[in-house]
């Protein structure tokens, strides 16, 4: 669904390099595009993959490619070529079990950290995570529709258990976002580089092989494209690139809220966890336990407002994730100050809505306590935040 | 009138008095000027160090700077996309160092066994001049370099040797100072394909310095390694990449259809099969009169069946197969899925199979629900179905069967050899009245006569949606699993 999803957002450059569980994109794309006017190619390593891309686009194709975490690791030198360059670019980063080869059959969210926080200077990469087939279709059309509205790369976060489940599917009921397409220079402009009013602004792109002269570059650079030692100009160029996406984040900021107003209890989940957590708040309220639950669509930028306003008289926040650390509950974790915070970890396999449901339960749910379960290794774990909390706070 | 200007002609060349880099700027540009390209058909993709400050003197010329080693990739990219554009003729011109060449290895000879149209200029200077005089891999043997201080030991690459074995079409090795420069890197751009220029200079800050290689000493430092120079030319030039992908999807008809058993969902799928639910189809006299018009067909056939097995809406039926790899357990899977479809319930696959996918077992774990399925996994499985012994001994493995309910029906092959299981054991010679083949789909037609979740009628789409074989094949298939349940059934009675 996430080739569907970008067939239907325009995209027409592929190039792919085969890694569990993301190879059928890669071969659904190559078996699609040709039929449809695109590319769809096989790269050496993905390395490769994504410079191919990143070559289509700036000629103006839209252009992804799809990998998981040992290929995403190899690819971040060229995203962060794609943000610096302005160059609209979708990477599918479905991903497995890590560190290193991991386990490639298994599912995980461990690669948040490594998703978002890829860049020299430790810009914003939007990252959008569907939890299943459908959302994969739309997201990924949304991840399109940004990465041309910005110019910047964006990635598409699913995993294993998302990408290669088969399911059942409503075409009907699919969201079908009208295509954005980038916003391309007058025909007559003497250049096409980074010229822009105010520093939130999207430059107007002109492809490389078009009439107007372009200057592409990835590194320091003023508005004309070259090469500069920093200016007020270049550093103003290099806030721009942060600038422009704050200034989008709460138009691009998807969540899927499910609130209840006598909740003193919000879980928070995202992508493949999303799922069994909806399940368990079903669980949950039928036992008569009232209690909130947020699935983040977008996991950057993060959605604050949907985060503040789902939170609001929350007296616990729960996150629910398929990783050991708590990767987006660190993430979270300064938005949600006087808060008891508290994770739903586990890795190897998937959470399940029974062990979230014991889980909250244990913790001492809707009734802030002071008590602390031990751990139980064969199930999903609750992990505290490293800072110190006060009961009742 | 086209734009025909290439180096800016008030250029500054940022390069040390005696670089080659100034050279070979300069025999560009005649080249171009030779050639009398359009500026705009040309992007020049630099890449970091020395070379990579090219850019800026060419004002008219579409230029790219990229990161280390990468020009060559991007290049790829750019002119991949030739095949699909309208437009087409981006013709570009990738200047990199030996520093480049090397990280970058990968992306030339992939240039070369692609065949893209692409020219690269590699600024062979023998070492990182831009960062200090470091060695690099092009780096002769003996020199003495900031990082190999005791002559250098290890042998240099010959970049032409390497990518003559990746079916490089125009390969040259010229000096800067070559008068006829140009004229050879105007022949690389002619060239329609993938075309190298090996480019011999020095790095007056670092290379000449404690290296004997000025003027005469470069030639025998060519020599000394080896190094042919002159160029070589394939003798019937290869059709580029995007010249035979062109061809290809010329001879295209159709998009192909989604495969069965791809694990793509497949969207075109009726949707009034699922929304809103079907009324359920004629079953041979075994529907009852007075329906809830409101619950799924299958629904009310598994109720009107009386059986055991009932899907409830609150909780999903989970089913898991588990075979031999190529006896098509996961396909058969699938066109079960793809008949619960069309009885108006969700359902879920996943599948399971060891690193080298064609060996060992092969599973598959349903999930049927009339509601839209959240979590996809199981805690016990509702019905078990081993059609082979790999399958069996990876139910065992994987704990499928320790998490068994009593009472879970488990339909095993007869020739599985079994130890105390747990649950409602069936057992059917799928294996040897089905063929190994057939035996996944026997077995679903097994079950399904014990516990009609799935009404007959709902395959009639699966199989009209399937060749003519295959049909034939399935059809056969789930009657002989059928046969068996009848005739279990009239065992009982």
């Amino acid at each position: 669904m996430v080739a569907e999803g970008a067939l239907a957002a325009g995209c027409h450059f592929f190039a792919g390099y085969p890694i569990t569980p993301a190879s059928e994109i890669y071969e659904v794309m190559v078996r699609e595009l040709p039929g449809r006017g695109g590319l769809a190619l096989s790269a050496p390593d993905e390395i490769s993959s994504l410079c191919y891309c990143v070559g289509a686009s700036l000629r103006g194709l839209k252009a992804m490619t799809a990998t998981s975490g040992p290929g995403w690791a190899l690819m971040i030198e060229t995203v962060q070529y794609a943000l610096m360059s302005e160059t609209p670019v979708v990477i599918a980063l479905v991903q497995r079990l890590g560190p290193s080869t991991g386990g490639a059959t298994q599912g995980a969210q461990g690669d948040i950290f490594l998703a978002e926080f890829c860049t020299s200077g430790g810009y914003t990469v939007p990252v959008f995570a569907p939890s299943n087939a459908a959302e994969c279709y739309e997201l990924t059309r949304q991840a399109f529709n940004w990465s041309e509205r910005l110019r910047t790369p964006v990635v598409l976060l699913s995993d294993k258990e998302v990408g290669m489940t088969t399911e059942i599917i409503d075409e009907a009921a699919l969201a079908k976002a009208a295509n954005v397409e980038r916003t391309w220079g007058d025909a007559g402009a003497p250049v096409a580089a980074y010229d822009i009013e105010r520093v939130e602004d999207v430059p107007c792109f002109g492809p490389a092989g078009g009439e107007v002269k372009v200057t592409v570059t990835g590194s320091a650079h003023d508005r004309q494209g070259r090469l500069r030692k920093p200016s007020p100009e270049v550093v103003e160029l290099l806030a721009h690139l942060q600038r422009k996406i704050e200034a989008h984040a709460a138009d691009m900021a998807m969540v899927r809220s499910d609130l209840d107003p006598e909740a003193s209890c919000l879980l928070v989940s995202y992508g493949i966890t999303a799922r069994a957590a909806r399940q368990a708040v079903g669980m949950l309220r039928k036992e008569g336990f009232p209690i909130s639950f947020l699935q983040i669509q977008t996991l950057f930028p993060v959605p604050t407002e949907a985060l503040h306003r789902a939170a609001a008289g929350i007296r616990t926040v729960f996150v629910a994730e398929e990783n050991l650390t708590g990767q987006y509950r660190a993430v979270l974790a300064p938005l949600l100050n006087g808060r008891r915070l508290l994770g739903i970890n586990k890795i190897g396999s998937m959470i399940s809505p029974t062990e979230i449901v014991r889980a909250i339960r244990r913790a001492g749910g809707t009734i802030p306590r002071c008590d602390w379960p031990g751990e139980h290794p064969s199930e999903a774990e609750v992990r505290e935040p490293p800072r110190p909390w006060k009961a009742g706070v | 009138m086209e734009n025909t200007t290439y180096l800016a002609a008030d250029a500054k060349l940022p390069y040390c008095r005696g670089c080659g880099h100034a050279l070979v700027v300069r025999q560009l540009s005649r080249a171009l000027e030779g050639l009398a390209l359009p500026s705009r058909s040309l992007v020049l993709t630099t890449d970091i160090g020395c070379v990579g400050l090219a850019d800026s003197l060419f004002p008219y010329v579409h230029t790219v700077h990229t990161t280390h080693g990468r020009s060559t990739a991007m290049a790829i990219g750019m002119a991949l996309a030739n095949a699909v554009l309208p437009a087409s003729g981006l013709k570009p011109i990738v200047m990199i160092g030996d520093g480049g060449a090397m990280i970058g290895l990968l992306h030339l000879v992939h240039a070369a066994q692609l065949n893209v149209d692409i020219t690269v200029l590699v600024h062979n200077n023998f070492l990182f001049g831009m960062t200090g005089g470091q060695h690099s891999a092009f780096t002769p043997l003996d020199w003495s370099t900031s990082t190999t201080p005791e002559g250098n030991r290890v042998p240099p690459l010959d970049l032409l040797a390497l990518l003559r074995a990746a079916h490089a079409g125009f390969l040259a090795r010229q000096f800067a100072t070559d008068g006829d420069l140009n004229a050879v890197i105007a022949d690389a751009i002619a060239y329609p394909g993938f075309s190298l220029v090996e480019i011999l200079e020095i790095c007056t800050g670092y290379g000449g310095l404690k290296n004997k290689s000025k003027g005469a000493a470069l030639r025998e430092v060519a020599d000394s390694q080896g190094y042919s120079i002159g160029r070589t030319e394939a003798e019937r030039p290869r059709p580029t990449f995007a010249q035979l992908y062109r061809i290809d999807i010329e001879s295209k008809a159709a998009p192909l259809l989604i495969k069965e058993g791809s694990g793509v969902v497949d969207l075109r799928v009726d949707d009034a099969a699922h929304h809103p639910l079907p009324p359920p189809p004629a079953e041979e006299g075994s529907q009852p009169q007075g329906r809830e018009e409101s619950r799924p067909a299958s629904l009310q056939h598994a109720a009107s069946a009386n059986s055991r097995l009932e899907i409830r809406d609150s909780k999903p039926l989970h089913i898991v197969i588990a075979g031999t790899a190529g006896e098509r357990v996961q396909s058969s899977a699938a066109l079960l899925c793809r008949a619960a479809l069309s009885a108006g319930l969700y359902a879920t696959q996943k599948n399971d199979n060891p690193v080298t996918q064609g060996s060992g077992f092969s599973l598959s774990e349903i999930c049927l629900s009339p509601q839209p399925i959240q979590y996809t996994g199981m805690e016990s499985a509702d019905a078990v179905i081993a059609v082979s012994q790999d399958g069996w001994n990876e139910l065992k493995a994987n704990g499928t069967l320790a998490a068994l309910a009593s009472g879970t029906l488990l339909i095993i092959d007869s020739e599985i050899e079994i130890d105390s299981p747990t649950g409602r054991l069936l057992r059917q010679p799928f294996r040897r009245d089905a063929t190994p083949k057939r035996a996944a789909l026997a077995a679903i037609g097994f079950w399904l006569g014990n516990e009609p979740v799935v009404p007959n009628a709902a395959w009639d789409s699966v199989l009209d949606s399937l060749s003519i074989e295959r049909r034939a094949d399935v059809s056969e298939a789930l009657r002989i699993g059928a046969n068996f349940a009848r005739q279990g059934d009239a065992r009982a009675a």
